[in-house]
């Protein structure tokens, strides 16, 4: 693989998996806004 | 040669692939998971939500008392603790002219004279002017200043109680605590469940927003004993805190266990006879000299048998239960 190619494909790796775990930490954010304490003790094993 | 620098180069992608996936893993199963509402319709029912409680829909969830006196003239604007909106939604729909509740798009409209925010709103709201009544436990340290501070004083009169509880997930084995015990986890002094008789697991102690009802109940246990901030609470098992009436319709669903509190279990009778420690009050709320009739002539009707039975109906316990 060239260097260049190797390089890109390794930024938008990147970008990718920044991109999914922001998601996921807004998309958690906002469920814990509208959940209750109880709800999420029952949730925690 | 290009062999092994290809097989560097794939290494390094796998690597960056495997650091997200691990850390999105890590996300899934220490929040995502923990916050995912699985609301079936009767957790639904309990967990307070506005359009179960809206007066003069005919909803069941509404407890009103048919042949009660309306108030006419000025009518007092009533607002409270999320927790207690059943309570005040039963008082609105048994003496509150039906034209005076107002609601727009799911929420009350500002003219509306029943509102519903929350404790720390409610409490915002009466020493602002915008509520003149309002059904909360006590209030915290905070909002006693705030009030002081724009010179207002603040009237509670009792009506009712229900129990400061604490609940665990249904699978921790511990089932009983103290009060010294309960101060020692939320101080940080008591780190482990097996202190307390569990398995050899953290207690993750988690906390309620700073303001809110039963926040300011768990600051009155502790009394001068600092707490101890609640973002440590990622691993191990959960300890949390709520009031009773909000608990108990989700113990039908699982899940959640209510700790006996020095071997008492918190019912009716133990709140209101007081064996259960932690009972707490509810309050109505109004400021000091006030000049609105109807203000006084609400909150009797709430001491009133009536309004004493909408208390009961609603879950809470009167302040005349024998």
């Amino acid at each position: 693989m060239k260097d260049k190619t190797f390089i890109i494909i390794l930024i938008l790796v990147t970008l990718a998996g920044i991109g999914i775990t922001t998601a996921l930490a807004i998309h958690g954010y906002r469920l814990w806004q509208n959940i209750s304490i109880v709800e999420m003790i029952a949730n925690w094993r | 040669m290009d062999k092994k620098k290809l097989v560097k180069q794939l290494l390094v992608i796998f690597l960056v692939v495997a650091l997200f996936a691990g850390m999105d893993l890590c996300i899934y199963h220490l929040f995502i998971k923990r916050v995912t509402s699985h609301h079936s319709p009767g957790m639904q029912k309990m967990s307070v939500e506005v359009k179960n409680y809206v007066p003069f829909t005919g909803s069941e969830n509404v407890f009103s008392a048919a042949d009660a006196t309306r108030l006419e003239g000025k009518i007092p604007v009533i607002d409270g603790a999320a927790a207690l909106l059943p309570m005040y939604a039963g008082f609105v729909e048994s003496i509150y002219p039906e034209s005076s509740v107002i609601l727009k798009g799911g929420s009350y409209a500002p003219e509306s004279a029943m509102h519903y925010t929350n404790t720390r709103g409610a409490y915002k709201d009466i020493v602002d002017g915008k509520a003149d009544i309002i059904i909360c436990a006590q209030p915290s340290d905070e909002q006693l200043k705030y009030a002081a501070d724009n010179g207002v004083e603040l009237e509670m009169v009792k009506i009712g109680s229900d129990a400061f509880v604490f609940i665990v997930n249904e699978t921790n084995p511990v089932s009983d605590i103290t009060i010294d015990q309960i101060r020692g986890i939320y101080s940080g002094k008591i780190k482990n469940w097996k202190e307390l008789g569990g398995k050899d697991i953290p207690i993750a102690a988690m906390h309620r927003n700073k303001g809110s009802g039963s926040q300011t109940a768990l600051e009155k246990l502790m009394g001068n004993e600092p707490i101890k901030p609640d973002y440590t609470t990622l691993f191990g098992s959960p300890i949390g805190f709520s009031f009773r009436y909000y608990v108990t319709g989700m113990l039908g669903e699982g899940g959640v266990k209510i700790l006996k509190i020095n071997g008492i279990e918190p019912t009716t009778q133990t709140i209101a006879d007081g064996s259960y420690p932690i009972a707490g009050g509810v309050y109505a709320i109004y400021r000091k000299g006030e000049t609105n009739e109807n203000v006084y002539k609400a909150v009797d009707f709430m001491l009133s048998p009536r309004g004493q039975k909408i208390i009961e109906q609603s879950g809470y316990i009167p302040v005349n239960v024998n």
